[in-house]
């Protein structure tokens, strides 16, 4: 035991720094913001096609930091006036970041709202909440809602927008070791400044769209409440639309549709 | 891919297919002086009985949903009537003595009683014609969001159920082709002449509105480069031909001359025939180039205003209305042109330059367009409100410590915004440069271009009054002068830097300079207006504990202005204004509960060379709080 411990972080601080010195960089398909395939924007027409279209995802550390891009396919736009509530000057995305850190431990479930499980061995430490609304906002959801797995919530300190990519900052300690061999899933929702009583500001999808609400699901709770993921590879070739629609195809008990099986998301081994 | 097991005509359960939201809203509004009310400005045309800057009120909002099936939700919103004050108690909403305020509870009338009133109802149905192609149509209350704010605009958020009409949306998902279609009721406040569709017009005798309508066509296409979206609206109003016999009030329902003689031709067949005293109509072609590979946005949008009026249909607001008007006193074509180039990550990641040319044409007018809460430029402008392109702006039923918007009809010129953020970093610089289409001498002031009475010297939104009383500047509509040779240089800077204090915190800095330069008449030289404005705005803010933030800074305001205000003949007067501000604000999240508080003294010395020196001492206070479930 002596002589492992010195060993273990030895091997931590050199993925440590390995990780410092590589920047990872994920690319999602164009045109797979429809979940398992058959999701649809809402009819607001703030919901513009393509803003639920992630095409990239990059982490990078640099001075203690941790740097999170989200590449959205479309200009991130502010239809709500964020500023004006305190936001982050963008108002349609949600994206929750999920990262494994440690073999077989962490939360397995996805936070409220998403009706999403993570694979076994494949379970999450960390989840970066990427929101447009502020941080007090996010404190207070998570502290409601959140339960045990507010443990594993990181707000970032920074969150904002420009262009097409979306951005958060994190410090590096609030996330653990990150280094080779973590995994992350990226999972693009919508923010809703008036969820449901249980959902942490996440837009539900049901049967048909709604001026608010994503069609091509189901009316229950039966549904993953995702409309574009990461897949292994995570190299953005066509198919992973395919896989991430297999992913994502859930089935609903017609007797007790709310408690059918979630889905099990995979985890992003770079 | 997905399994769906449900019976296409299945019941939805109870829990399924009707919801409840409700939301409970107090303010509290004060401030040293001696108006009592919970509105810091409203409305400037109609008195109303809530305006004031001591109060505190509060309100209830339910909002029922109901979906009888899979394809058909229905709607809707009821909500107190806000104005009650606390102290009010058992006001009933009776008005038993007239006008007299006393304490019997029966004075104040129905706006502080906190009656409930229906506020807006839709349904909305889904009508699926095939797998890729689904028309919605909504019958009753929208927000018009669905257009732009140069045509439609959105309304404003506190009017949000207040439009209805007939909308069809429509989604043809395999070729990425949208279109929406609307016919929306006019309301009879605000769109058209005199801000009425015909009421309180002195040219007419019986104003007729329940045939005034908008209409508006948008399509969209959104392939993966980018988006195509052409809208296309026309905004009608229509009164009743008097000289129909059949009409009511009409000088020939007898069919006979002020002779008594018989008019050929004349003859009742109990139809009354119509004419349109009012009609705008606006279109816009907007092209946005979104390349998959390159960090670069580049839009284009083009528009046309047309505008049509019977000048036997509608007095002249202009020339009885001490130019306060909604509209060029004649028949109208403009244009406008804006083109945005956005580059991100050039060179470095978080590195973005943006450009933007922008021509908005002289008679360019948006009755029916956005008239707050949008913004059409990427200028901070001069208000550091939005820039919206109709003379129709609400800058009322707000209160002090909420953003102004200004006209930009007129503006032509260019923007360019340099931004870096990096880390806890964020920094931009804005350079506006706007030269105006409205430049002219002996511009028709008295009878055709509104003025808005005030149209010389910075606007003070801080400490602004509807009449100007307190000389507060220009009306944020006043794009038109008798004599204007203008052009403005404006300079933004913004920085921010994050600090590992408590939950977080931050300081931020903005800092304004404007020079604004109008050579009025070319008649002479010593009317002409120097306007040097700067500003600076620092802040702190900090996370106290979760969900609860503080944030304390303040403001400095120097402006410098030569000849500010006065006329040719009776000359002008060189101005001076300190203006400093001291802030601090609270909010608290907590448990679904929301809390709000904000403080600011302002200090104002103006120093005038032609009228007595001002000094303002103002203290006041907002606070809210919220519940919604």
């Amino acid at each position: 035991m002596k002589t492992r411990l010195p060993v273990s972080i030895a091997l931590f601080l050199f993925a440590s720094l390995a990780f410092a010195q590589t920047k990872v960089s994920l690319k999602d398909p164009v045109g797979d913001d429809n979940g398992p395939g058959s999701y649809t924007y809402p009819t607001d027409p703030v919901y513009k096609p393509g803003s639920f279209d992630m095409t990239s995802f990059e982490v990078e550390e640099k001075k203690g930091e941790v740097v999170f891009r989200v590449g959205i396919r479309v200009p991130v736009e502010d239809p709500w006036d964020s500023k004006s509530w305190g936001g982050n000057g963008f108002s349609l995305q949600f994206i929750q970041v999920y990262i494994d850190t440690k073999p077989d431990s962490g939360f397995c479930e996805g936070l409220p709202g998403l009706n999403i499980r993570f694979k076994e061995g494949q379970c999450y430490e960390k989840v970066v909440l990427i929101s447009p609304q502020p941080k007090e906002r996010l404190q207070s959801e998570v502290q409601q809602k959140a339960g045990k797995l507010k443990e594993a919530v990181v707000i970032p300190k920074v969150t904002r927008a420009r262009g097409k990519v979306i951005e958060a900052v994190v410090d590096a300690n609030e996330l653990g070791a990150l280094g080779k061999g973590t995994g992350f899933q990226v999972v693009m929702q919508s923010n809703e400044g008036y969820p449901d009583s249980k959902d942490l500001l996440t837009r539900k999808v049901n049967e048909y769209a709604g001026q608010h609400r994503f069609g091509g699901g189901s009316d229950y709770d039966c549904d993953p409440h995702v409309m574009d993921i990461i897949v292994p590879p995570g190299k953005g070739g066509k198919g992973e639309v395919e896989a991430q629609h297999k992913v994502l195809a859930f089935t609903c008990d017609p007797n007790n549709p709310d408690a059918s099986p979630k889905v099990e998301l995979p985890m992003v081994y770079p | 891919m997905c399994v769906f097991v449900f019976i296409e005509d299945e019941a939805f359960s109870d829990s399924k297919n009707f919801d409840f939201a409700g939301k409970i809203y107090t303010k509290w509004l004060y401030r040293n002086n001696d108006t009592q009310g919970i509105l810091s400005l409203g409305n400037p045309f109609w008195p109303d009985d809530i305006a004031g800057d001591n109060g505190v009120g509060s309100e209830f909002e339910l909002k029922v949903f109901g979906r009888p099936s899979k394809f058909v939700e229905a709607y809707a919103r009821i909500q107190s009537r806000f104005g009650e004050l606390w102290q009010d108690w058992w006001e009933s909403g009776e008005r038993k003595y007239g006008d007299e305020v006393n304490t019997s509870g029966d004075s104040l009338g129905m706006n502080r009683a906190s009656y409930m009133k229906l506020r807006g109802t839709y349904v909305r149905a889904i009508l699926p014609f095939s797998k890729t192609w689904r028309n919605t149509v909504t019958v009753g209350s929208s927000d018009l969001g669905m257009f732009n704010p140069w045509t439609i605009g959105k309304v404003r958020f506190i009017d949000r159920d207040n439009g209805k009409g007939v909308f069809i949306y429509g989604l043809v998902s395999n070729i990425g082709l949208s279109y929406d279609l609307a016919a929306i009721a006019l309301p009879k406040l605000y769109v058209g002449p005199w801000w009425s569709t015909g009421i309180g017009d002195p040219e007419l005798a019986r104003p007729f509105y329940s045939q005034d309508w908008a209409y508006g066509a948008k399509l969209t296409y959104s392939p993966r480069w980018g988006s195509i979206a052409v809208i296309s609206t026309l905004t009608n109003d229509v009164e009743v031909d008097i000289t129909d016999p059949d009409a009511v009030g009409s000088p020939y329902a007898q069919c006979k001359d002020s002779l008594g003689n018989p008019i050929i031709g004349c003859s009742k067949d109990y139809a009354v025939d119509y004419h349109t005293r009012y009609m705008n109509s606006v279109s816009t072609l907007e092209v946005t180039l979104n390349p998959e590979s390159i960090p670069l946005i580049a839009n284009g949008l083009f528009g046309i205003s047309l505008q049509r009026l019977d000048k036997r249909l509608t007095a002249n607001g202009v020339a009885l209305n001490q130019g306060i008007s909604p509209i060029v006193y004649k028949d109208t074509e403009s244009y406008a042109v804006r083109v945005r180039l956005e580059a991100t990550d050039l060179g470095t990641d978080g590195f973005t330059l943006k450009g933007e040319y922008f021509n908005i044409g002289e008679d360019w007018n948006s009755i029916f367009g956005a008239r707050r809460e949008a913004d059409v430029l990427l200028t901070d402008g001069f208000l550091g409100g939005g820039q919206l392109p109709t003379l129709n702006l609400a800058n009322e039923f707000i209160d002090f410590d909420e953003l102004f918007y200004e006209s930009c009809i007129g503006w032509h010129g260019g923007t360019i915004i340099a931004s870096y953020e990096t880390g806890r970093f964020e920094g931009s610089l804005e350079s506006t440069f706007i030269w105006y289409n409205t430049n002219r001498q002996n511009r028709d002031v008295d009878f055709t271009y509104p003025d808005f009475l005030h149209s010389e010297g910075y606007t003070d939104t801080d400490l602004y009054d509807y009449a100007n009383t307190t000389d507060r500047g220009r009306d944020p509509r006043s794009v038109y002068r008798r004599n204007q040779d203008r052009r403005t240089w404006i300079e933004v800077l913004k920085l921010k830097y994050g600090l590992d204090l408590l939950k977080g915190a931050d300081i931020s800095l903005k800092s304004k300079f404007i020079f604004d330069k109008d050579y009025r008449s070319h008649k002479k030289v010593d009317d002409d207006y120097t306007g040097l404005i700067a500003q600076s705005r620092l802040a702190f803010g900090i996370g106290l504990y979760r969900g609860l933030r503080a944030e304390v800074g303040g403001q400095f305001d120097y402006w410098r202005e030569d000849n500010r205000k006065g006329t040719l003949e009776q000359g002008y007067g060189d101005d001076r204004t300190y203006k400093g501000k001291g802030f601090f604000g609270l909010t608290w999240e907590y448990e679904g509960l929301k809390f709000r508080y904000y403080f600011e003294y302002v200090y104002k010395d103006q120093h005038r060379e032609r009228e007595p020196d001002q000094l303002f001492k103002v203290f006041r206070s907002k606070a809210s709080l919220e519940v919604a479930w």
